[in-house]
């Protein structure tokens, strides 16, 4: 028996969604994106709490498949939290470049 | 008029049997839980299957981040579940419901327990029941130590409450207006780089042992308040002082002799727990209550189970209940426990509403449990 996970995002700005599936290759329960901060490791501190390894059994390679979708979600959720920042971010520099043009002249200051 | 525990009873079953699991912060806990039917009481106790805990460490001067505490609980919560089982000697069709922490605590940390709850409420089929984390510590308390009706002095890392019970509500008399008092002794700790192994308020109570001078610090208690936060910043001032860069001696006024770390300790720990006793004692007047139960995890500490002792002696038959460290600091038995208490009244939740929330005050719960 193989048991293939997979996930399915979608927002009202992605309206075609998006899905994801582990794909082929080698899977593990160690994830990229779920591993220890790099702060606890510079003061000196071991992962002891690193997942304990897939069984080879169908329960044991969907838990090693789960954690390459869980990689690709965080990876992808990432990447927008970063492009809506980006927009917001400019967001605010077109209004600091819009009140610097305006010699702080407000909006609501306008009759 | 007593309340019914057993108008939910399984048909020819005499007992009850809870799963609880804790992870609001850096301990992950699961305790297995069993009541018979009836009152609880004296001869009627609850008994403790199992208690199994496992803590998140950090190294010396660091604490602990939501991120990497949440991944210690995910990664250890399935092994740490089967201990228990394995402890209890019972199987998963066994249990009667399955309890969670619900809040208040870290968001990341209680999102990742309550995904392994959820879980095991669906393959077993079983209803699962939220609990108020400082509800557990106060229903463990007195089931363990058999307080009837104490007036409760909750003191741990994430939460510094005075509590007594009035009408199916635990009402909060005071509390910290700021920081709490675990969080003031271990961010004092992270200051002198004293380790987080035990626990860093273990550590700081063994030197408070070998210190002698009280250093001067402010007492800021505000009616039936305190707050904690300017006391660790003058403190840290004066250990920045003494161990930074500017190495400054400071000596005892009476007699001259240099003031250590154990010292700052020692200081920290008499001025903090005097101003728990002040407010605890007045609050006790309150209520005229004769009782007082000490939660938590700072509730282990052996010189506040002193100090509050001295002053309850002064009361007339003043007695004084604190738990050792299985049931102080947080752990996933006292979760089962009042998470079976609020299953035998109906008080279960659907899966929809199991969101945790990391605010979730004492006096939000109903304690339909209780009715004296």
């Amino acid at each position: 028996m193989t048991l293939i996970p997979t996930a399915e995002y979608t927002a009202p700005d992605v309206p075609e969604g998006r899905k994801f599936y582990p794909g082929d290759g080698e899977h593990t329960t160690y994830g990229h994106t779920t591993q220890i901060s790099d702060v606890v490791i510079k003061a000196g501190g071991e992962d002891r709490d690193r997942p304990s390894e897939a069984k080879d059994t169908p329960l044991g390679h969907l838990r090693a498949k789960l954690t390459t979708i869980q990689d690709q979600v965080n990876v992808f959720l990432t990447e927008r939290m970063k492009q809506e920042n980006l927009k917001l971010s400019g967001k605010e520099e077109e209004d600091i470049e819009r009140r610097i043009l305006d010699d702080g002249v407000d909006e609501d200051d306008v009759e | 008029m007593t309340v019914d525990l057993d108008k939910y009873a399984k048909p020819g079953k005499g007992y009850y049997i809870a799963l609880g699991l804790e992870g609001s912060a850096n301990k992950l806990g699961v305790g297995v839980i069993k009541h018979n039917l009836g009152q609880l009481s004296t001869t009627n106790r609850a008994e403790v299957l199992s208690n199994i805990r496992d803590t998140y460490i950090t190294p010396p001067g660091e604490g602990f981040l939501p991120r990497d505490t949440a991944r210690h609980h995910r990664n250890w919560v399935v092994r740490v579940i089967k201990k228990a089982l394995i402890e209890a000697k019972i199987k998963g069709t066994d249990i009667d419901c399955i309890c969670f922490t619900q809040g208040p605590g870290m968001g990341a940390p209680l999102q990742s327990v309550v995904v392994a709850a959820r879980t095991l409420a669906q393959l077993w089929d079983l209803p699962l029941v939220g609990v108020n984390h400082c509800v557990g510590h106060i229903e463990m308390g007195r089931e363990i130590t058999g307080a009837d009706n104490p007036v409760v002095l909750y003191v741990s890392g994430g939460n510094t409450q005075v509590i007594a019970y009035s009408k199916q509500r635990y009402r909060i008399f005071g509390e910290t207006l700021d920081i709490a008092i675990g969080n003031c002794l271990d961010r004092f700790a992270r200051t002198l780089k004293i380790p987080n192994e035990p626990a860093p308020g273990y550590n700081i109570e063994q030197m408070a042992k070998k210190g002698k001078h009280l250093v001067n610090l402010p007492y800021t208690v505000k009616g039936m308040d305190l707050s904690m936060s300017g006391i660790l910043a003058h403190v840290e001032g004066l250990a920045k002082d003494m161990f930074g860069k500017q190495n400054k001696k400071l000596v005892d006024v009476e007699s001259g002799e240099p003031i250590t770390a154990e010292d700052l300790c020692f200081s920290l720990q008499e001025i903090l727990f005097s101003m728990l006793v002040e407010i605890t004692e007045r609050a006790i007047a309150h209520v005229n209550s004769n009782q007082v139960l000490i939660v938590g995890g700072v509730g282990s500490n052996e010189r506040l189970q002193e100090m509050m002792k001295l002053m309850i002696q002064d009361r007339k038959n003043g007695q004084i209940y604190a738990t050792d460290e299985r049931f102080c600091i947080d752990n996933g038995i006292m979760i089962a426990h009042a998470g079976l208490l609020g299953y035998r009244t109906g008080q279960t939740n659907e899966l929809w509403n199991t969101i945790c929330t990391q605010r979730f005050r004492t006096d939000e719960v109903f304690v339909k449990w209780r009715d004296d």
